[in-house]
């Protein structure tokens, strides 16, 4: 049933973001045409910059739209009239949250891959893609020094960072949805206030985290008997090197917990305190 | 005769109100139930707590000895008052979305009950009118061969001579071993097809039984006993 809901969510979907995407990838491979063409008239200058205003354009759109049909799926298909259809379905609550949040994840990451295909394909010259490699070495470079061998790790951690980032700020919006929808009246204004009322939360938590973590860092460095300009280099090593031993790894286990508890949150609004309007 | 539906002592609140009143009401199948009643008498919150759209504050519910889960919303098909289809489907998707998802889905019986309407399967649902979108909801309801149907308000905004091919379709559609609760306040409409009549007032049961009962005790049809069980 799971394959299913999220066949039908797919389908629901589509139907807005290939279109979009087909524009983007239709107007990169406009401009490649022109940027091809060495010596332009004025009539297809501009052109040009009518065709790279809208493929900016395109770009910006789709990560708006990516964002706004997250929420309005979640909020109409479920908790609007439509919630009629959805919750009569043979599936359990869990099963709708997890469908919209896969989906969302797959056009968040299509998205993301299709502006940078498209950017491939409009400026991807030898000469561009040899200067994009220079920087990634760069960086690498960078990152190799910081880090030692453990910068596979680093950017490794760094990746699924941003995922469950990503999987988190959905089930987020989905918790702020769903508890607006205790309110009888004004949910849509509820949702916003449990969205900033969560966000506010969070951030009280984590700074007490990182004062509570800073503290026993900085105790441990002070009470070093042979504290002097050589400890004070190390220390900024030992900074660097609790990135991937201990930053990164604790920022992705806070990420997953905060996210199992928005889903859990969501998941019990809808098995007990459902009342569509 | 086998128990469809059980309701044991129910209440819900909202807020300050009561909803539902410490309910009970047993229904077997093979029935047609008139569940009857002004509005603002828990009809509707009656129906959502037997589809699981609501949870009941105290009280019992079973459905085929079950409670509400996904294991009833399998047996029973839920006409809500909402038009509830999204906009951009064709009338052709919303087929498709039904067979996908129920197993008791009769695909064919759906498109004999469009071509009968005269309504066009590849139309938008967008560019249906209420009505015909009403008509589309109640051919998808009782396509399915469910084991309960529960219509809430069916009739309310379909005109008259869809109204009779409507209520002739739940009538010839439905089998015996099906229990059908039509919830309404247009009592005359529906009198006739009714095997049981249940009165709910300000979320309470006022009365429960056949209805040729009802007649033969009271000498009068059972719209002018709700004239006055209801008297304002």
């Amino acid at each position: 049933m799971l394959g299913k809901l999220i066949k039908h969510e797919f389908n629901a979907t589509a139907r807005i973001f290939l279109p979009l995407y087909l524009i983007m990838l239709l107007l990169s491979l406009i401009n490649r045409v022109m940027f091809s063409i060495d010596n332009l008239s004025k009539p297809l200058k501009t052109i040009r910059n009518f065709s790279i205003a809208m493929y900016v354009l395109s770009i910006l759109a789709a990560i708006v739209v990516t964002f706004v049909i997250m929420i309005l799926r979640f909020y109409r298909n479920l908790l609007s009239d439509e919630g009629y259809l959805m919750f009569t379905l043979p599936v359990k609550p869990s099963q709708h949250i997890i469908s919209k949040l896969i989906v969302s994840m797959i056009w968040n990451i299509g998205t993301l891959a299709v502006v940078a295909l498209s950017l491939l394909a409009m400026l991807g010259t030898r000469d561009n893609l040899e200067s994009l490699k220079e920087i990634l070495d760069g960086l690498l470079y960078g990152l190799r020094l910081g880090f030692g061998d453990k910068y596979g790790l680093v950017i490794a951690e760094y990746a699924i960072l941003l995922l469950v980032g990503t999987v988190m700020q959905i089930l987020m919006i989905y918790a702020s949805i769903a508890i607006g929808h205790l309110f009888t009246e004004h949910r849509v204004i509820g949702s916003f206030a449990a969205y900033i009322g969560i966000n506010t939360i969070v951030q009280m938590i984590s700074t007490i985290i990182m004062l509570i973590w800073t503290n026993i860092e900085l105790s441990m460095l002070n009470y070093s008997p042979y504290y002097s300009e050589l400890n004070e280099w190390e220390s900024s090593i030992s900074i660097l090197e609790a990135v991937p031993s201990k930053v990164f790894p604790f920022s992705i286990i806070f990420t997953i917990i905060l996210s199992v508890v928005y889903y859990i949150v969501t998941n019990y609004i809808f098995k007990k305190k459902l009342n569509l309007n | 005769m086998s128990v469809i539906l059980e309701c044991n002592a129910l209440s819900k609140r909202f807020g300050s109100t009561l909803a539902l009143d410490n309910f009970s009401l047993r229904l077997e199948r093979g029935k047609i139930v008139g569940l009857l009643g002004p509005n603002g008498s828990g009809k509707t919150t009656l129906i959502k707590i037997i589809n699981g759209l609501l949870v009941p504050n105290a009280g019992g519910i079973t459905i085929a000895g079950m409670a509400p889960g996904v294991e009833t919303k399998r047996i029973v098909s839920y006409l809500p008052e909402k038009t509830y289809l999204p906009d951009w489907m064709k009338v052709s998707d919303t087929i498709r979305f039904f067979k996908d998802f129920y197993e008791d889905f009769d695909e064919k019986r759906a498109y004999d009950m469009l071509h009968r309407l005269n309504l066009d399967p590849s139309k938008r649902l967008k560019s249906l009118s209420k009505g015909t979108k009403e008509k589309v909801q109640l051919i998808l309801v009782m396509s399915r061969r469910a084991d309960l149907y529960c219509l809430d308000e069916p009739i309310g905004g379909v005109d008259p001579a869809a109204r009779d091919y409507i209520l002739n379709t739940i009538i010839t559609n439905y089998d015996e071993n099906a229990t059908i609760i039509i919830s309404t306040h247009l009592i005359a409409d529906i009198e006739n097809i009714l095997d049981e009549a249940v009165f709910i007032k300000a979320g309470r049961l006022v009365l429960h039984a056949p209805v040729d009962e009802i007649r033969e005790k009271e000498g009068k049809s059972i719209d002018t006993l709700f004239r006055e069980v209801f008297r304002c």
